[in-house]
């Protein structure tokens, strides 16, 4: 791993970042192993999102950059280890808040950072969270809410979980505008995030 | 409970203050001043305060967070966040104090024929006797009806009340205030017919005394909203009404209070009685209008975000509080949505002169920004939050418009020159000097399209991993003295601009224009009117069109407001435009996405397909 591969998509040079997986693969490395120079370059793209460095428009072009990798590389994958993912992730912008850039943000970043993701969307009720637990079977759920009447349907959701007897079997975060450690407590959730790099960092340490 | 004594300086305030109450809290208790944008949660560093003498609680997470370790050391605290251990001294810098904003009112005149809602009769009336024993209301109606023709049965209850002893004292000679078929006002022979027009802004407040028979403006005044203390923008006003048990009616008395000040300023400007001023008419938000209305405000902030109500409403002035004539009414009219209130119809019925076909774009930039798109007759409207990043908030020295904001901004090889309000020592920099900044950063390449910092420029310092741009170079190493972009600042500017620059193009998708077709850029409200335009062209914010097709109107609201007072027909026009309007919802708009990341960037670009393609 000579990370020259996670330097180029750190730096968003699509050209160099495809021309290395396209050698690499050729010559007969791990795919896997290509896969993991990508990640590491896309944390570091979040790491400068989260110091202003990068923004918004750099997040999507790292996205597709990424994307790109993953589409060349996916063919030599076993199948068995195509889907490797290392936890699940329920995420979706609660009752009555339409808010969905910053969800979006965390769901994108979970994602590369080998989650499986359920998006639920926006304006989410408490019973599809629920649904969604017990379909999926997922251990983490991510509340996402900016308006500050969203707290309370941040509340009521957790309270949803707990009535239908899930919730020793979830971690809860929520993120989203105002949000500190009072509201968290007020909500009941297990912790909260400042920003989706926090919220990553506190889900890879739920596994 | 203990109680310690608290002294604030320079102002010279003193109090209690209990051991779990915040400074902030107390400050607003004895009518301190302190600025707060976030409503006292700790995340906008804006009540930034220094304890000169005493003990205050540990800093929190939060305080550790928001200073440097000197500056801590320095006894530098967020007022929000900290409670006295002791009895203590509090010193409030000048730019965390919220009062003596640069308040933007201009004095318009009305060229239209007034046709208030309030008409003037001079009658005179038979003495009592005992061969003519009616009642003085009714020997008034019937006066009004003989002497002119007027049928009038109705009369509020205060006019009522006062109307014996007075008509008495009059010798029977009087002149009543007829709305309708009401009597709302009756005064001694001879009085003036006044109204009041009111903007009732989010942030500042603007008061014009008219005289409703041609319509001049007697005089004018402005101040800020008092309800800034707790919290500058809507959303945060109205987590705390929810919150607290006595919220709503708090906010509510703070704006009644305000007018009445305000009533009482504009009649000593003109030498007038408040009873004489017989009809008022206000033009707001939504939000402010359902805080004035004290009409429920939760449903405004939850989707789909549904006003209580929308159509023009008439309401007793002595139902609110506000003291004019004692049955004058207030005149509201319409709002469009939850976002976008009278104060927009009220801009556009003053500005709409219907001179040109092609499509013109009227806009209120703020906090929040609504923009309308007119096309012939048909209007299609929006509104998006921009946020507080034009009006000083979020930016790491902005401030708001007060003395010694840097306003205007060049950056040339030598350095750069920058102009402050009222031309004091710099302390920070307002919504104009931001704009300025970020254009000339860009101009000058110090920050590319994407907005980043170019981490080689002479003046740019990196501290802690992040880049900054020193504007005013300080004293020492103390980040009080020295005034900086940092690149933090660069992306809250970035999405305030994308939100407004898309909202544009989205209207324009919506009826089929595109921006070259743009005949009149109408630019409303306080930041509007103080903008350079070239500057928000030069970034983005506005589409890249000639100068001449951009005009900064001021207060248009206001104007607009002045209109509705003096004419039934403006009232009527003023319904129209309501009626006319087709509110788009930007969440519902599946382009707004990737059009908001696309207008990110800066430069002057147009957008086609969904992509930026520059303009030269």
């Amino acid at each position: 791993m000579s990370g020259e591969l996670t330097k180029a998509v750190a730096d968003l040079q699509e050209e160099e970042a495809l021309k290395l997986t396209n050698d690499w693969l050729a010559s007969g490395m791990d795919p896997n192993a290509i896969l993991a120079e990508s990640r590491d370059g896309m944390e570091l793209v979040g790491e400068r999102f989260g110091e202003g460095e990068y923004f918004l428009p750099e997040l999507i072009y790292s996205a597709e950059i990424f994307k790109e990798i993953t589409e060349i590389v996916k063919p030599k994958l076993k199948a068995e280890t195509q889907k490797k993912r290392i936890g699940k992730c329920i995420v979706g912008t609660v009752a009555g808040d339409i808010h969905d850039i910053g969800k979006d943000i965390v769901v994108f970043m979970l994602d590369i950072s080998g989650f499986e993701v359920f998006d639920l969307g926006v304006d989410v009720p408490p019973e599809k969270f629920v649904e969604k637990i017990k379909e999926t079977g997922a251990s983490i759920v991510a509340l996402s809410g900016f308006l500050t009447l969203a707290f309370d349907a941040m509340k009521g959701t957790v309270e949803a979980i707990e009535a239908a007897g899930l919730r020793d079997q979830v971690k809860i975060m929520i993120g989203g505008g105002q949000i500190d450690d009072e509201i968290r407590k007020y909500a009941r959730a297990d912790a909260y995030g400042r920003d989706a790099m926090a919220g990553v960092s506190m889900a890879k340490e739920w596994l | 409970m203990t109680d310690y004594a608290v002294d604030f300086q320079p102002i010279g305030r003193k109090g209690e203050c209990r051991a779990d109450e915040t400074i902030l809290a107390c400050a607003r208790r004895l009518g301190v001043d302190i600025s707060s944008v976030c409503g006292g949660r700790g995340t906008c560093n804006s009540c930034r305060i220094r304890i000169t003498s005493g003990a205050l609680s540990e800093p929190t997470d939060i305080e550790t967070g928001a200073f440097t370790r000197q500056e801590l050391d320095n006894c530098w605290r967020l007022a929000c966040q900290t409670s006295p251990t002791s009895d203590c001294q509090v010193e409030i810098p000048l730019e965390s104090m919220t009062a003596s904003q640069r308040v933007y009112i201009e004095e318009l005149e009305i060229a239209i024929a007034p046709d208030p809602a309030v008409k003037a009769y001079h009658i005179q009336l038979t003495t009592p006797s005992l061969s003519d024993q009616r009642g003085d209301t009714d020997r008034v109606l019937a006066g009004l009806n003989e002497q002119h023709g007027v049928a009038c049965r109705k009369i509020d209850i205060n006019v009522l009340r006062a109307l014996s002893p007075r008509l008495r004292n009059w010798n029977w000679e009087c002149q009543t205030s007829v709305r309708h078929d009401e009597v709302v006002a009756l005064g001694p022979w001879p009085s003036r017919q006044l109204g009041l027009a009111v903007d009732l802004g989010t942030t500042t407040i603007a008061g014009y005394l008219i005289d409703l028979n041609d319509g001049q403006t007697l005089a004018y005044t402005g101040a800020v909203n008092p309800q800034v203390n707790y919290g500058e923008d809507i959303i945060s006003r109205i987590d705390y009404a929810i919150k607290s048990s006595d919220g709503e009616i708090k906010l509510h008395e703070l704006a009644v209070n305000k007018l009445n000040e305000m009533v009482t300023n504009l009649c000593a400007k003109a030498g007038t009685s408040i009873e004489e001023i017989v009809e008022a008419t206000v033009v707001c938000n939504t939000a402010m209008h359902h805080i004035l209305l004290n009409l429920p405000v939760k449903q405004l902030v939850l989707t789909p975000f549904s006003a209580t109500a929308n159509l023009s409403l008439d309401v007793k002035a002595h139902e609110l509080g506000l003291r004019i004539a004692q049955g004058a009414y207030i005149h509201f009219p319409p709002n469009i949505s939850g976002f976008v209130g009278s104060d927009h119809v009220s801009m556009l019925l003053a500005s709409n002169h219907g001179l040109t076909d092609g499509p013109v774009v009227a806009l209120d930039i703020g906090t929040n920004t609504e923009i309308s798109l007119l096309v012939g007759d048909e209007i299609t409207t929006t509104s998006c939050a921009s946020g507080p990043a034009f009006e000083g908030g979020h930016i790491k020295h902005g401030i708001r418009a007060v003395e010694g904001a840097i306003e205007r901004l060049r950056i040339t090889e030598d350095g750069v020159n920058y102009q402050t309000i009222n031309k004091a020592r710099p302390i920070g920099i307002c919504g104009s000097g931001v704009l300025d900044a970020l254009a000339q950063l860009y101009l000058a390449k110090i920050i590319d399209g994407g907005g980043r910092l170019a981490k080689g420029n002479p003046r740019v310092r990196v501290i802690e991993n992040r880049a900054e741009f020193v504007l005013v170079d300080g004293e020492g190493e103390d980040r009080k003295s020295s005034i900086v972009i940092t690149q933090k600042d660069v992306r809250e500017l970035q999405l305030a601009k994308a939100a407004i620059r898309s909202s544009i193009q989205l209207l324009l998708e919506a009826t089929g224009f595109v921006d070259e077709d743009i005949s009149e850029v109408i630019i409303a409200g306080s930041f509007g009117s103080y903008i350079d335009v070239s500057s928000a062209i030069t970034v983005g914010l506005l589409p890249a069109l000639p100068l001449d097709r951009f005009h900064q109107v001021g207060n248009a609201a206001g104007m607009g407001a002045k209109l509705a007072l003096v004419s039934l027909a403006k009232r009527k026009e003023a319904e129209g435009i309501a009626s006319r309007t087709h509110y788009i919802e930007l969440a519902n708009a599946s382009a707004f996405k990737q059009t908001f990341i696309e207008t990110s960037h800066i430069g002057r670009y147009r957008i086609k397909q969904g992509k930026r393609e520059a303009v030269t």
